[in-house]
């Protein structure tokens, strides 16, 4: 009888003693799977955090920058536009130089050659210019070349235009015309005088 | 009869103590559950202070940056004002030529 108690028994605490044992393994699993979860949603966050930071970063110095170079974009346009003003300034008072006549003589010729007609009109207008001295000029031309000198400058800055009698063929040899002739060699020359560039 | 009382006794002792087992067992995934949740929690809030520091130092990072290229900006531009001053009369003068053709 005492054998079959004890019988009982030992059973009962084996039972038991592997009913603990089975719940220590999982409670081992339980904790190993919650640190390697845990790390990896850790990973992840500092991941989208590097992510986030790389964005963040981007997007203030890019703006930034973008910034600055628009100042410095429109520093540079406006020292040239500066100094276009003080070419036209310059232009605009060229018959008081003496580099007027010179000037003078190559804008008509060129003009006249550009037209190629016999029956060329040739007119010119300049501040202040000298009236005299533009006769003098239309009496050097070819002959059926008419030679007519504006009261006011021409395209506001002076200069020279002609064409033929018909009024088909015409070209513009004014400051005006050929400072947008010779837009991209100016702006060139004006950067890298100012610019070294 | 009194042999069976003695069983039933005993029977009563094993099951107890089975029962003890079991409660024991639970109090034991209870706890594990409740270290794993708290570990998932302290790894979960490091990360998360992580973070704020790498984003905090970044933007810190970030704006020093932009106030270094600010200043550098107004280095370029304060040389640019030197630069029209003492090239500007040169620079009219090319240009002019340039017009004239000469």
């Amino acid at each position: 009888m005492e054998k079959l108690h004890n019988r009982i028994l030992s059973d009962a605490k084996l039972k038991a003693a592997d009913i603990i044992r089975d719940a220590e393994e999982k409670a081992r699993q339980i904790g190993d799977e919650s640190r390697v979860q845990a790390q990896k949603d850790a990973d992840e966050i500092l991941s989208n955090a590097n992510l986030e930071a790389e964005s963040i970063r981007r997007g203030i110095l890019s703006s930034r920058i973008r910034t600055n170079r628009l100042r410095v974009l429109d520093e540079k346009n406006r020292i040239v536009q500066s100094i276009l003003k003080s070419v036209e300034q310059r232009l605009s008072e060229i018959a008081s130089t003496d580099q007027f006549q010179p000037a003078l003589k190559r804008f008509v010729a060129e003009a006249i050659d550009a037209v190629g007609a016999d029956d060329t009109v040739v007119r010119v207008g300049f501040q202040n210019a000298e009236r005299k001295s533009l006769d003098s000029l239309g009496r050097t031309l070819p002959t059926g070349t008419r030679f007519v000198v504006e009261d006011k400058p021409i395209d506001d800055l002076g200069g020279v235009v002609a064409g033929d009698v018909g009024g088909k063929v015409i070209f513009n040899n004014s400051f005006r015309a050929r400072i947008e002739r010779l837009d991209n060699q100016l702006l060139t020359t004006i950067s890298s005088t100012i610019f070294g560039e | 009869m009194e042999a069976v009382r003695k069983i039933v006794e005993t029977e009563a002792q094993a099951k107890r103590i089975i029962e003890d087992a079991k409660s024991r067992a639970q109090e034991i995934l209870e706890s594990a559950s409740a270290e794993a949740q708290r570990v998932r929690q302290t790894a979960l809030s490091r990360a998360q202070q992580d973070k704020a520091r790498i984003l905090k130092e970044a933007r810190e990072k970030a704006e020093a940056d932009a106030r270094s290229s600010d200043e550098e900006t107004n280095v370029l531009l304060a040389n640019y004002k030197n630069l029209f001053e003492n090239r500007k009369e040169v620079a009219v003068k090319k240009a002019v030529e340039l017009i004239l053709g000469g």
